[in-house]
């Protein structure tokens, strides 16, 4: 709610625009509109009381009849974006986490949520009220980042070495034997852990970050990726694994484990 | 080899099992009936708990580690960009 108050504050400051001349009647009615909003939402200070109006939203753009005391109709486009302010915009921040994971630039990740956002707020009446928002945001982000930027890359067929699946950073620890497990998490810094997700290939790297640092669900990531559950278990297997060996290395250059396979503590 | 390594050199078949499932337990992903043996094997079987652990804080640090936040002029930007499509009264 503390966002969703922040966002409303920036809407009220009109320096915040640039506005056209043949816009201003717009933005002003948008900003009175706003300003009265601003006020409504106070009202719903608290998030629980939220998912009753969402309830009596979501059924309003299916063909339901009328019934049970509810209040069915449409989404009218003022409530449309409403919703899109209070439900969508909230998770720009975590959205441009992920889009650098994407881009692995700065620049690019702020123009890809960007971009982002303007294509779910304009297919927004697709979206099913009282299902994942989340999850649906991210695969607009997924789509996006495709049209924007892969289709001009041309990269070729992504891979990882096969022996990567025999890899296992617990392993290589026990094996030198010298230094305890926890000793070595605690020696990896966290540019050496965002380089070694970097470096991965986009689908092992998206696999990861969406599992491990999103939480999502299988399911979920393979809606997100629009590939089967089996090959978001695969990637996220060998991913991990990738991922470890990379961070070996660090490790490793430490001294923390042994150089070769052979080799002994 | 050292004693550590030793640990987990006479690992039975349930080791196996449980390593085997072990990602998918850890990612919450397991049917219930596999989380209970997966849980009653780590509960008596030391290697495996500590291998579990270790995964369990690497994920941890990746999760800690790669998440950045956005910052506040992108949402000034993408107010305006979307100013366009606001609708109209």
């Amino acid at each position: 709610m503390k966002k969703h108050r922040k966002w409303l504050k920036v809407w009220k400051a009109p320096s915040a625009f640039t506005v056209p001349p043949w816009q201003e009647c717009v933005a002003g009615a948008l900003r009175s509109e706003l300003d009265a909003e601003a006020g409504a939402a106070t009202q719903v200070s608290d998030p629980g009381t939220s998912p009753a109006s969402t309830a009596d939203h979501a059924e309003g753009d299916r063909s339901d009849p009328p019934g049970e005391g509810q209040t069915r109709r449409e989404l009218s486009d003022v409530e449309r974006r409403e919703r899109f302010v209070s439900e969508a915009l909230p998770h720009v921040d975590r959205l441009f986490s992920a889009a650098l994971r994407y881009t692995r630039d700065p620049t690019d990740a702020e123009d890809l949520v960007q971009e982002t956002m303007v294509k779910a707020y304009r297919s927004f009446h697709q979206y099913r009220p009282g299902t994942n928002l989340k999850a649906w945001l991210y695969r607009v982000l997924h789509t996006t980042y495709i049209s924007m930027y892969r289709k001009a890359q041309r990269r070729p067929q992504e891979s990882l070495q096969d022996e990567v699946d025999e890899f296992s950073l617990y392993d290589e620890v026990a094996r030198t034997g010298g230094s305890a497990e926890r000793e070595v998490l605690e020696s990896l810094t966290s540019e050496e852990v965002q380089q070694a997700l970097a470096d991965l290939p986009e689908s092992f790297r998206m696999a990861v970050y969406l599992a491990d640092v999103e939480g999502f669900s299988y399911k979920e990531i393979a809606d997100i990726m629009e590939t089967p559950v089996g090959t978001v278990m695969s990637r996220l297997h060998r991913g991990r694994k990738a991922l470890q060996k990379a961070l070996a290395t660090y490790v490793r250059s430490r001294g923390l484990i042994a150089d070769e396979p052979e080799a002994d503590a | 080899m050292s004693e550590r390594s030793d640990a987990n050199a006479d690992c039975g078949n349930e080791c196996t099992e449980a390593l085997r499932q072990l990602g998918a337990y850890l990612d919450g992903e397991l049917p219930g009936t596999d989380v209970e043996v997966i849980r009653r094997h780590l509960t008596a079987c030391y290697p495996c708990t500590e291998r579990a652990t270790f995964e369990e804080q690497l994920r941890a640090i990746v999760r800690r580690d790669c998440s950045d936040h956005a910052p506040p002029s992108l949402m000034l930007r993408i107010e305006s960009a979307l100013e366009v499509y606001w609708p109209q009264r």
